[in-house]
């Protein structure tokens, strides 16, 4: 299935063992669609991540559930079962030929199966041991339990997430383990530089609640100047003003008028007739407050954000009205013309798209963001997400779609490890593999 | 170096502004590199200026906080680039470099004479980064973003709060999550393969794209099985009771979550009624998702008269995972962890003092943390270009004249 050469893989040398839950799965992902030789190890029967939905037509199935194929691409499966003697012999021979091992278990689990980090720089003094937990492996909270939404909740985010009428609220799409996830594969990789100049392994802490803290955008840093926690305030912190507005087939987002181009935004406005009476001169000092307060305007140089907001604050009637007449216009055109045209004129403006929007879009389809990746059980090929960044010399590649449960374990067990078929069986009647 | 680090030996010439790019450069001081932050005041970094929150005086940070926190343990020198001296001189400090960053618009860099093909010709292995928001081909290789539109553009904000509401989305996470760290570990990808092979090369970070990375199924579901994904909430589809609820005090929430039908009957004792294990329409998960508006406020009913901290307190400690949401004050005057592992650190700054974030990875042989705030504007002038490129006396005195250093 692999066509090209190895020598364009930035990680083709470099084998790792994938022991991650979904905190740590997207870790190896990265690793893996980077040319590491990944394999996940799954219990008999498969991981318990194959019975996460989505499912493919909704079919609950191991071998179809979208959340496995989409985190577990480029990467190898064999069956093993670590809470066994048996189980973790066969663990042991792997670990002698891995460079890198990936965990998610709670502190003191591997240790209590006798996989503790000194055990298993005897077996291979170099191993690199990666462990993403939610708080860490020692403090007083290390044996609590986590989740994406404690992740969030307990790094400072989630409270400052939603409008001040709702509960705090959850980002989509597990952006807490992501978070944690990137951040252990940095770990893995420095560890690997270092490695390569010192000749030693070592052990890597990843605590999601530390790991997270830079996402809310220093929440404590806030506390810490002003002992004020930041409050949720729909956008409110970024802008003082909302920035999402409607238009004729969607949203946009984009600061009222353009912000800084908000000149050209009148321009383009009056050009259709939209401009209504914003040229009066008692809005002339809201608009220059709205030119010098949007992010990038040149006017964030030398006004601070907090001042300009303050005052919008001045001028509330004025400030609606313009937002009023602004989503009229916007109203008047698409997500894609507003955003052509906004951004011809130097305007920042962006759509709000939604999954069909973004699947769609002509400038993702232009650079071919988009890759096919072939699931022959099914005869179908499905576009997966593509390249998060272009390596000019080793690109990014999904090799394969994610495997089948133990779908390696001959390549693995017998070819490379040397075990006989006889001995296969044996592993499997004992529920070993 | 008085002792190792993970990436000592390396040097990162960091032309990065603003948040996403200086991130980069910070993982890599932060963890032992020497990072070489080129500012000039002709074309001031935004982040010097916004304090991201209220002036302090007295001794602590007045201005510049972002800046202070994005740019920990590098060295500051003012160059300016608009003068092609300037640019020569960058020049001479790439040569000395193992990698570049910048997040300039597209093609900025070519412009001035810096390009990869440029780079390569004094640092055949350098390894160059760049972030251009919609990528330096396509038809909106012109057009400019930033955090809160790239989720906007990426659909996050589409998937993200209460059903039924607007989009929300107060923060601009592709600079703090996505971008920052898929741009350091491409670096760390492209050092390892220069290691082995000898090779450098130019890595390109659309942030668009970058961003995209984190959006777990929801691209798939869509082409798969045409599923447009809607906000959800804090639920799950594979968890309940799953949710942020409200505990006693002002604005106290905790967030619970019960995966398994046994934790659920865990959670029944730990909230006093076991007999609602026996309760069918609870027992297994779907029956839970099936009455989960009901569910949740049964869940209301025991948190509402405590603490959020105690519902934590108790639920973690029979097993359930359960987290404070913790606002800045829970986090610097509450949270054992965060005070044990010092997730953030004061640190001498301008006279002063500032607040920064600390390392979060925690390495077992090349353990680090956060040495030295950012560095004032120019600070590491005489440093860089005394020391490492060797300029005379005469040759500095006239580059400030001349305001090459500016």
């Amino acid at each position: 299935m692999n066509m090209e050469t190895e020598s364009n893989k930035a990680l083709s040398d470099i084998r790792v063992l994938d022991l991650t839950g979904p905190s740590g799965v997207y870790c190896t992902k990265l690793l893996a669609d980077l040319g590491a030789d990944v394999i996940k190890i799954e219990p008999p029967g498969g991981d318990p991540m194959r019975q996460i939905g989505p499912f493919y037509h909704d079919e609950i199935h191991r071998e179809k559930s979208l959340y496995f194929w989409h985190f577990n691409t480029s990467k190898k499966s064999v069956t093993l079962n670590i809470n066994m003697t048996g189980g973790r012999d066969l663990l042991n021979k792997l670990i002698k030929t891995a460079d890198i091992i990936v965990e998610t278990f709670q502190p003191g689990y591997l240790d209590s199966l006798g996989l503790s980090y000194e055990n298993l720089k005897i077996v291979n003094p170099g191993i690199i041991l990666v462990s993403i937990t939610g708080f860490g492996q020692t403090g007083p909270y290390r044996d609590f339990k986590s989740s994406d939404l404690i992740g969030l909740a307990t790094s400072g985010i989630l409270f400052t997430i939603g409008f001040p009428e709702d509960p705090p609220t959850s980002l989509g799409a597990s952006q807490a383990y992501h978070m944690v996830s990137s951040n252990a594969a940095i770990g893995a990789l420095m560890a690997l530089y270092y490695r390569a100049v010192s000749g030693k392994g070592q052990w890597i802490d990843v605590p999601m609640q530390g790991t997270n803290i830079r996402m809310s955008e220093m929440v404590p840093f806030t506390y810490w100047v002003s002992g004020k926690s930041r409050y949720r305030s729909g956008l409110e912190y970024y802008r003082a003003r909302r920035d999402i507005f409607d238009c004729k087939d969607g949203r946009v987002v984009c600061s009222a008028l353009g912000g800084a181009g908000a000149e050209k935004m009148l321009e383009w406005m009056e050009s259709e007739g939209m401009v209504a009476d914003l040229r009066d001169e008692k809005y002339e000092p809201v608009i220059a407050i709205i030119m010098g307060s949007s992010p990038g305007g040149k006017g964030t140089q030398q006004k601070i954000r907090l001042e300009a907001a303050k005052g919008l604050r001045d001028y509330p009637e004025e400030a609606d009205h313009i937002d009023e007449v602004w989503e009229a216009f916007l109203k008047t055109h698409t997500r894609e013309e507003l955003f052509v045209g906004a951004q011809t004129r130097g305007v920042r403006l962006m759509p709000v798209n939604d999954a069909r929007s973004v699947v769609d879009d002509i400038g993702l389809r232009a650079r071919n963001y988009f890759v096919d990746v072939e699931h022959p059980e099914l005869n179908q090929v499905f576009k997966y997400p593509g390249a998060p960044y272009r390596l000019s010399e080793t690109p990014w590649k999904i090799s394969h779609r994610a495997p089948l449960v133990g779908e390696h374990n001959l390549e693995i067990y017998i070819k490379e490890l040397g075990f006989s078929d006889k001995q296969l069986a044996g592993f499997m009647a004992d529920n070993v593999i | 170096m008085t002792y190792k680090m993970p990436l000592s030996g390396i040097r990162v010439a960091d032309f990065a502004w603003v948040q996403a790019g200086p991130w980069i450069g910070r993982f890599f001081a932060n963890y032992g590199a020497q990072v070489i932050r080129i500012e000039s005041a002709k074309r001031l970094d935004w982040s010097r200026n916004v304090p991201g929150g209220p002036e302090v005086v007295d001794g602590k940070i007045q201005k510049g906080a972002y800046f202070v926190n994005f740019n920990c343990d590098k060295l500051g020198i003012t160059l300016n680039l608009s003068n092609p001296q300037g640019v020569d001189i960058a020049k001479k400090l790439i040569a000395i470099s193992d990698v570049v960053t910048n997040n300039f618009s597209a093609g900025y860099m070519d412009r001035i004479g810096l390009g990869y093909k440029d780079l390569v010709k004094v640092k055949p292995d350098i390894i160059m980064l760049e972030m251009p928001v919609f990528g330096n081909s396509g038809p909106r290789r012109t057009f400019a973003g930033y955090g809160t539109g790239i989720q906007s553009a990426i659909g996050l904000n589409s998937i993200s709060g209460m059903p039924d509401r607007r989009p929300g989305l107060n923060i601009a996470l592709p600079d703090m999550g996505p971008n920052p760290t898929h741009a350091t570990i491409a670096v760390l990808a492209a050092l390892h393969y220069r290691n082995k092979t000898g090779k450098g090369q130019y890595i390109e970070l659309a942030q668009l794209e970058s961003s995209l990375g984190w959006m777990e199924t929801t691209i798939l579901d869509y082409t798969v099985n045409g599923r447009v994904r809607k906000p959800q909430g804090n639920r799950l589809p594979y968890a309940a009771p799953h949710g942020v609820y409200r505990c006693a005090g002002k604005d106290g929430w905790c967030a619970i979550c019960v995966f398994t039908d046994t934790e659920w009957k865990v959670f029944c004792h730990v909230i006093g009624d076991p007999a609602l294990i026996a309760n069918e329409r609870f027992a297994t998960l779907r029956k839970r998702k099936e009455y989960e508006d009901e569910l949740d406020e049964l869940v209301t009913g025991w948190t509402r008269g405590r603490s959020a901290w105690e519902v934590m307190v108790l639920l973690q400690y029979a097993g359930i995972a359960a987290g404070v949401v913790e606002t800045g004050e829970d986090l610097v005057l509450k949270d054992e962890q965060y005070k044990t592992h010092q997730y953030y650190v004061e640190l001498p700054y301008g006279g002063g003092k500032a607040y920064c974030e600390n390392t979060m990875l925690r390495f077992s042989e090349t353990p680090c943390k956060v040495r030295n705030a950012a560095p004032e504007m120019g600070q590491h002038n005489d440093y860089v270009y005394r020391e490492l490129l060797g300029m005379s006396e005469e040759e500095i005195v006239q580059c400030y004249v001349d305001e090459v250093f500016a």
